[in-house]
């Protein structure tokens, strides 16, 4: 079998044909332990009920193995279910997962090879069977679940099991994305009949439900049949749900939490002033303005040009997320090998996007911004560009509404969104093509830059050769940064907090808050 | 109390009652009514981002948005009747189900406020009014004067500030109650919000009672029972206080009653899991059957508080107000 | 709330000129609670009026990082967007005050009119008008302002009118309360005979003796509508969110209490300094007036 390294898998190496292989180097069909995340901090200790704080639920929470719509729903899926793949700290994919291989045989077709002996909660072992309904009820549309646009070049009627452990996965066209897409943490092994919360919740993941109150709270136990030996160290894990980051951070300063996500940037010191821990991550995650690049007035690239040189970068960096970050492009994906580095940072010009917007005939412009709490930072960017467009003679009226996500979400002109962190065509296709299910800003345009956007996708999804596929990539780009809808400011990561007891937490890359919730609580213990 | 017609204290009692509930069954017309003009629809709302035309139109026929507004509100209403307050459109579940545990918890909240506050200020009341003008009067009159002014929530921060945050860091800054526990699991979480609503409600209650107690001090009855040359404390005791409690006993009703409204901000500084929580979620989520139950029980608490103060007071004033 | 002036102050005893009004805000003033009060309210006001003329600093001005300690630029320190509290305390009173008051008036004028034309009637119209003042009253004032807010947005107008409608029933039932013992007097049935226009008798006779009652309850309800603004504007419901607003400043600097507490404690003390005040200046025309009635009644 070709020995790739983890590490190099999307590093670009020259022309190395099976790119869209995984491979896991000399193990064997036996469970085995993640590596990749050794403790530093002392021997794991076992015990304690852990608590994690998180906001942005509600009584709308769900249980769903494979579906998300609130952070807290993030946290409670990865306390029982899992992926094939994984993605290390450093968001490079790895076989840690369920999966021993994901080899790419033809550019159409992949084999999943699964790890054997490993156990679902209510004892059935894991087969190919199980692997065949989760990618199916995924690919479902009407189930509606948030993995479905990623499996657009999958054949998912085709799917087979050749053998016990063995499927068979087919796709409709070449995509060399499909282990990116294995990884995400959605898209999680589920027993064959699987359905959401309140039926019963049954994955194989490292602590079993007990209890579930949504919007309140729900208690995890451990699963003693965990079938990474050793883990996890937690007796329960108890998520609850708080209203607000004050909350939050009393109750983590109280002693009633161990641990919170999204600490709003501006409460680091308080935190570090008490003797809790603050995890600093640097994520690709992102907070866009969102221009409609069909709607007035955003339909005139001029003006999406102007708003873009409006920015003062570093100045909202400093104000929204107290400097915790890096400065942007208005290009998202940094992390991938692809990214353009060529294209120049962006500064602010008042000036030349006065003279634009003059030159498109909207010298006064007044427009309306819609925001919401979803995730920290939203309404705090939303109200700096405000402020901070006043100077060119633009007239921003921030409009924050609860029911953002509910209205008209991916409907309006001028909206602020959150990202996580995503390899650079995993993004495109999750916000960027036409039937992309999250696309803001209605990219791409019908003519002018950026109009062939589609077929370059196509195009970089069918190329194996990784300095070839960059280089289509890279056109992509240079079409997003001329004339695209985005405003990305920074990349302000993700900032979690954890009492001095809670060991094992390391800064991660990844999307998910908290090193991924320690792993699905998992790498994590008190100590 | 000017129209106590001769049918007596039944018959002021039945008035009453009839008044009330015409009172509610304006109230709710009012309040379904209001709730039906909310913007946004609810049906989008739930399905956030899986709405698409088929399950809008499924959602709204469950929920019986096409209806007619005049049906709707029967439903609704013969269902408050039995019981039934809705389902909840966040959460997919009985608004019943969903407000009972919170019910509970903001019920030890206010009891507790309720019980702390009335006797203290009662006390207060009394003792000022006894030592008229002199220095516990003075400075406790002014005290209450102040507390009485500030905003709750300004009450609240105060206190999370000297105790939990800034000055001192002996109880803690939030009292949330998790589900299945009760609030006297943590009774250290329930400190500070009891302490805020005793403020908001003591300075009106120890106000009433010592105005009241220097009326009755200088009645006639009082005058009457001291000529007589009872001992001073029997005076007091027997026949000063319990006519200075007539007037309030309306007065710590209509508090209990301000103090359903006090929590919803009090909880919601502490984040407390109560029904005034609860309200400030459902409007914000526009969860229309939440906002409608909430506002009706709100109303029925005070029509009913408001009764049995008003009941009370004729109860206790006639009987000891005749001429000694 | 109402009910405490409703049980403090005794019936007024004789007919007074319409100057009572006048005299007795003149007198009350004599009185050092009065004054401290009127110097609180005052000073706060004029902080509110004159504030963004002399802040340092625009509302929304950058000065500084966020949550800094105050010096240098920034007096009080720097708030959650790094913006100058001092500044922002300064640009942020005037919003809640020109709400308050404009709500109060106008729930004052309606509620008097109200109480005034219930008292006078005597009849079915009394009872039906007050028991509508009571469905009113049947819900809290915060819940009626959130379900209004919730319906239309937090605009002005909406918090105003909110908040008016919660105030014109106490403020009825005061002035109905004040008018009864009037309305049976002599004079009043002597008008009546004189042929004097219903609507004089109101304005002419009515009112002007139920002017201390009013008064205090005046400044009771604008001391609750400060309050009740403010309380929104911490709930994250008022106009403008953007703008510097004392309420939204406490809810938005709430979490850094512990390391730099400027931020809301600045507002705190503002909204503290205003509301005691306007307390103090009702309380003081209370006592005034219980004062001349006490002296009056022992004539």
């Amino acid at each position: 079998m070709a020995d790739i390294s983890r590490r190099q898998l999307f590093a670009g190496a020259a022309g190395v044909a099976l790119t869209g292989s995984l491979v896991a180097c000399g193990s064997s069909g036996s469970s085995s332990p993640s590596t990749s995340s050794t403790q530093a901090a002392g021997q794991p200790k076992r015990g304690g009920n852990f608590r994690l704080g998180v906001t942005g639920g509600g009584a709308k929470d769900i249980m769903d193995g494979q579906n998300i719509i609130t952070k807290p729903d993030q946290a409670r899926l990865v306390t029982a279910f899992e992926t094939l793949l994984l993605f290390d700290e450093n968001y490079q994919l790895t076989t840690n997962g369920l999966a021993e291989s994901v080899t790419q045989d033809t550019p159409k077709q992949y084999t999943i090879k699964l790890r054997q002996g490993i156990e679902f909660q209510n004892g059935k072992t894991m087969t190919a069977d199980d692997v065949v309904y989760s990618l199916q009820r995924i690919g479902t549309k009407a189930n509606g679940l948030t993995g479905y646009a990623a499996t657009a070049t999958m054949d998912i009627a085709g799917i087979k099991k050749l053998d016990t452990y063995t499927v068979r996965l087919p796709l409709k066209t070449p995509d060399a994305t499909v282990p990116q897409t294995l990884g995400s943490y959605t898209f999680t092994i589920v027993p064959t009949g699987y359905k959401a919360y309140p039926a019963p919740q049954n994955g194989t993941g490292a602590y079993k439900l007990k209890s579930f109150s949504p919007g309140q709270q729900s208690v995890h136990e451990r699963n003693p049949n965990y079938w990474r030996s050793g883990q996890p160290y937690f007796d329960t894990v108890t998520i609850i749900d708080f209203s607000s980051p004050t909350a939050q951070v009393n109750g983590l300063l109280g002693g009633q939490i161990d641990a919170m996500t999204d600490v709003p940037a501006g409460q680091v010191k308080v935190l570090q002033g008490q003797n809790v821990g603050v995890l600093v991550s640097k994520t690709g995650g992102w907070l866009p303005i969102c221009m409609a690049v069909d709607m007035p007035p955003f339909d005139d690239v001029r003006v999406r040009q102007a708003m873009r040189l409006i920015v003062d970068r570093k100045g909202m960096l400093e104000q929204v997320n107290s400097g915790y970050g890096f400065i942007g492009n208005d290009l998202y994906a940094p992390f991938d090998p692809g990214y353009d580095h060529s294209l120049p940072q962006r500064q602010q010009d008042i000036a030349q996007a006065k003279s634009l917007l003059k030159a498109a005939g909207h010298a006064n412009l007044s427009v309306d911004l819609h925001t919401t709490d979803g995730a920290a930072g939203m309404v705090d960017t939303a109200t700096v560009f405000a402020n901070q467009a006043s100077a060119a003679g633009v007239k921003i009226n921030v409009i924050n509404d609860p029911n953002y996500y509910g209205n008209q979400y991916l409907k309006l002109a001028f909206s602020i969104d959150f990202w996580g962190t995503r390899a650079y065509l995993n993004q495109v296709q999750q916000g960027s093509l036409p039937n992309s299910p999250y696309n803001e800003t209605h990219w791409p345009p019908k003519s002018g830059t950026g109009s062939n956007f589609v077929s370059l996708y196509n195009q970089a999804l069918a190329t194996t050769d990784a300095a070839k596929r960059n280089q289509i990539m890279q056109e992509m780009q240079q079409a997003e940064y001329n004339a695209g809808g985005y405003i990305i400011p920074f990349f302000g990561g993700l900032i979690d907090g954890y009492t001095a007891k809670v060991k094992g937490l390391k800064p991660s890359k990844g999307t998910l808050n908290l090193d991924s919730f320690g792993h699905g609580y998992r790498t994590i213990w008190f100590g | 109390m000017n129209r106590f017609r001769p049918r007596g204290v039944w018959g002021f009692i039945l008035r009453r009652l009839l008044l009330g509930i015409l009172v509610l069954i304006l109230v709710s017309v009012l309040v379904f009514l209001a709730t039906q003009a909310l913007p946004g629809d609810p049906a989008r709302a739930i399905l956030g981002r899986n709405a698409n035309p088929a399950s809008l139109a499924a959602l709204r026929h469950q929920l019986h948005l096409d209806r007619p507004v005049a049906d709707q509100y029967l439903t609704w209403v013969t269902g408050l009747l039995h019981g039934n307050l809705g389902t909840s459109l966040e959460a997919q579940e009985p608004v019943s189900t969903l407000l009972a545990p919170k019910l509970v918890n903001s019920a030890v909240l206010v009891v507790l406020a309720a019980v702390l506050s009335i006797p203290l200020s009662i006390a207060i009341g009394a003792w000022a009014a006894l030592k008229r003008e002199k220095v516990f009067d003075q400075s406790s009159s002014n005290l209450m004067l102040l507390l009485a002014a500030l905003p709750e929530f300004v009450v609240a921060l105060v206190l999370v500030i000297l105790f939990a945050t800034t000055v001192f860091h002996v109880l803690p800054a939030i009292s949330t109650v998790p589900p299945g526990s009760r609030p006297w699991n943590n009774w250290v979480a329930l400190v500070l919000p009891t302490i805020t609503l005793v403020i908001a409600v003591a300075p009106y209650v120890s106000r009433i009672m010592r105005a009241s107690m220097i009326e009755v001090l200088e009645s006639d009855y009082v005058e009457m029972a001291r000529l007589k040359g009872l001992p001073e404390r029997t005076v007091l005791i027997r026949h000063a206080l319990p006519n200075a409690l007539g007037p309030v006993f309306q007065v710590i009703a209509l508090n209990l009653a301000y103090l359903a409204g006090g929590i919803i901000i009090v909880e919601f500084v502490f984040n407390y899991s109560g029904i005034g929580g609860a309200t400030a979620e459902a409007v914000v989520n526009h969860d229309l059957p939440v906002i409608q139950a909430l506002a009706m029980l709100l109303a029925a608490v005070y029509v009913v508080v408001n009764l049995l103060a008003d009941v009370a007071t004729i109860l206790v004033t006639p009987k000891l107000r005749t001429r000694l | 709330m109402s009910q405490v002036s409703d049980v403090a102050i005794p019936d007024a005893e004789v007919a007074l000129s319409p100057v009572r009004g006048a005299s007795l805000l003149r007198r009350s003033l004599r009185l050092w609670r009065t004054r401290i009060g009127v110097a609180l309210v005052g000073v706060i006001v004029l902080l509110a009026i004159i504030g963004p003329y002399v802040a340092p600093y625009g509302p929304s001005t950058p000065v500084g990082a966020p949550n800094a300690d105050p010096g240098g630029k920034a007096v009080l320190g720097t708030d959650y967007l790094g913006q100058d509290v001092l500044s922002r305390v300064l640009y942020g009173g005037g919003s809640i005050l020109v709400m308050a008051v404009i709500a109060t008036a106008l729930g004052l004028i309606g509620g008097a009119a109200i109480g005034l034309v219930a008292a006078y009637s005597r009849n079915a119209l009394d009872d039906v008008l007050m028991r509508g003042m009571d469905v009113i009253m049947a819900l809290p004032s915060i819940l009626l302002a959130l379900v209004a807010v919730a319906i239309v947005g937090p605009r002005a107008w909406v918090i105003v009118a909110a908040i008016a409608l919660t105030t014109a029933p106490r403020v009825a039932r005061v002035a109905r309360g004040a008018a009864q013992p009037v309305v049976e007097r002599d004079f009043i049935a002597a008008s009546e005979a004189m042929g004097v226009p219903r609507w004089r008798i109101l304005s002419g006779e009515l009112l002007p003796n139920t002017l201390g009652p009013l008064m205090v309850e005046a400044s009771l309800r604008l001391t609750y509508s400060i309050g009740l603004i403010a309380g929104l504007a911490y709930l994250g419901l008022s106009p403008n969110v953007n703008g510097a607003n004392w309420g939204t400043m406490i809810k938005q600097n709430q979490l850094v209490l512990v390391v730099q507490p400027w931020g809301a404690v600045a507002p705190i003390i503002a909204i503290a300094l205003l509301t005691m005040g306007t307390g103090l200046i009702g309380d003081g025309i209370a006592r005034t007036a219980a004062g001349i009635d006490r002296a009056r009644g022992e004539e």
